[in-house]
């Protein structure tokens, strides 16, 4: 069963960008608009944005690689350690729950660490992967999204989505332990 | 919010490293000028006239974790080195890092000047009967500040990393934007925005359901779900700018922009296709197995941000703010002045 969604869905996403050009663009020439014209016009935007995006990524980042790089991210794993045990949470997945949400390079990293320490197959590495899975790098977007359109208040974007985060890790934690409990 | 939160993250790190630096100077963990010693087993004979001569340098496991005050079992040190002996008779001992390289040294040489080797001077050299052995006393260079030398390193390569970046979604959001352009002057996304018009109504409620802003974020989503990233960005950025034409004041998220973005960070995919591959590359018996997994995590994240959002945005510390209610208040006082 879930062998078929998996094919199914990689199937479609494959199938899925080429088919979106051919029906927006076609579709384009069907209603007899200037394909060629209003794509290059449109286009002219991408640098723009990306260029915007900059100063609003670098800040972000920055501050992230400081607080990477200080030992900060060990010395809060070592603080919350006593509250995995609360909500069933081995206290070697600490550091992913609390990079996830930060960095996807290091998120990606600490995986892989445990990993290679436990294997893929055992229940940290099952738990891990998932966490991986649950949420997206919540800083990453944020600093991206509103950057592009050089919004500086961000009002409860963080919040919510550093709730999110909270939520996808322990539903992680929660799937994990009834499908495959320690 | 993402003011302190920021300032919190550099702040908070430099803290930590200072402390952290500080700690290290005083349990002195690198043992700065005390020396340490170890049998180096040359490759040849040397003597104290040769200029440089290499070997193999033996410290027991135990020894090494005495020293450094180590509690995990550490292997015995086997590792090759190089000695050099300077015109006025001081000799050097040169360690290159590698793979094999215990962990602390390997931190030690980064810290260093040398990033790949790891220099000492030798104190004392006694050389054995047969003249192969000597048994060395090595102090090395001393390791300062590590912490914050890392902190250096990263606030540099980071805002490099972040430029990398944007310069790299230059390409693909010219594609997407021109062809998101395109569609939209046809009318291609209206199909699908109708159709899911019951959703989105309820989702961005200040949104005209038929605004190219609704297409866009349908199609992020979409992207996303489907784990098409290249495509999810440019489409999330292009409805950014839609809702942001509907903001009344610009600068300050909107509701909708929130939520949007509570969605995005939520990150709802059918396939985490990273996590199956680095799954795969680590030898699983089974990659795929965390695909209803990881399905659950996501959709509690998203259930639970649209929750969080939409309390959220009602508090006052939060409404005060909502350009939507800024807007009327302005229009408001205008018609005062009319009076």
């Amino acid at each position: 069963m879930a062998e078929i969604f998996r094919s199914l869905v990689n199937i479609v996403s494959i199938v899925a960008i080429p088919l979106i050009l051919f029906l927006f663009l076609g579709w384009g020439l069907v209603k007899k608009v200037k394909v060629y014209e209003l794509f290059v016009e449109g286009a002219k935007d991408g640098f723009n944005v990306a260029i915007r995006i900059i100063p609003y990524l670098v800040a972000m980042l920055v501050a992230i690689g400081i607080f990477r790089a200080s030992g900060a991210m060990e010395v809060l794993t070592s603080v919350l350690a006593p509250a995995t045990n609360l909500i069933g949470m081995p206290a070697e997945a600490m550091p992913m729950a609390l990079m996830r949400p930060l960095s996807g390079s290091g998120s990606l990293g600490v995986m892989t660490e445990i990993m290679k320490v436990h294997g893929p197959d055992s229940f940290l590495g099952v738990l891990v992967s998932t966490m991986y899975g649950s949420t997206e790098t919540t800083f990453y977007v944020l600093a991206v999204y509103f950057g592009s359109v050089n919004v500086r208040n961000t009002r409860h974007a963080l919040p919510a989505g550093l709730t999110a985060d909270v939520f996808g890790m322990l539903g992680a934690v929660f799937i994990c332990r009834i499908l495959f409990g320690l | 919010m993402l003011n302190y939160v920021w300032i919190a993250l550099v702040a908070v790190g430099i803290l930590v490293a200072v402390g952290n630096d500080a700690g290290d100077e005083i349990k002195n963990t690198y043992r700065n000028d005390v020396p340490l010693e170890a049998v180096i087993v040359a490759d040849g004979v040397p003597s104290a006239a040769m200029a440089s001569w290499e070997g193999e340098l033996v410290i027991p496991a135990e020894s090494f974790n005495r020293f450094y005050g180590f509690n995990q079992e550490t292997e015995e040190i086997r590792h090759e080195v190089k000695v050099t002996t300077g015109a006025g008779g001081e000799s050097m001992i040169m360690i290159p890092v590698g793979e094999t390289t215990p962990l602390l040294w390997r931190e030690m040489a980064r810290a260093g000047a040398t990033k790949d080797r790891l220099t000492g001077t030798i104190r004392s050299i006694r050389f054995s009967q047969e003249g192969r052995q000597a048994v060395v006393q090595i102090v090395f260079e001393p390791v300062r500040f590590v912490k914050l030398k890392a902190v250096t390193q990263a606030a540099f390569d980071y805002a490099s990393t972040a430029v990398t970046i944007a310069l790299g979604l230059i390409g693909i959001m010219a594609l997407w934007l021109g062809v998101m352009k395109v569609a939209e002057e046809a009318g291609a996304v209206k199909i699908l925005t109708r159709l899911l018009a019951p959703i989105t109504r309820r989702l961005f409620p200040e949104v005209p359901p038929d605004h190219p802003a609704v297409g866009a974020m349908i199609m992020n989503v979409s992207a996303n779900m489907l784990g098409l990233s290249n495509a999810a960005t440019p489409f999330g950025l292009k409805a950014m700018e839609e809702l942001n034409k509907l903001n009344p004041k610009a600068g300050t998220a909107t509701n909708a922009m929130c939520t949007f973005l509570t969605i995005n960070t939520a990150g709802l995919i059918l396939i985490p296709a990273t996590a199956i591959a680095v799954r795969a590359a680590a030898g699983s018996a089974n990659p795929g197995i965390i695909i209803g997994t990881s399905l659950f995590g996501a959709s509690c994240a998203t259930v639970a941000g649209l929750i969080t959002v939409k309390l959220l945005q009602r508090l006052p510390v939060f409404r005060k703010d909502d350009p939507a209610l800024v807007g009327r208040e302005t229009r408001k006082g205008g018609d005062k002045d009319h009076g």
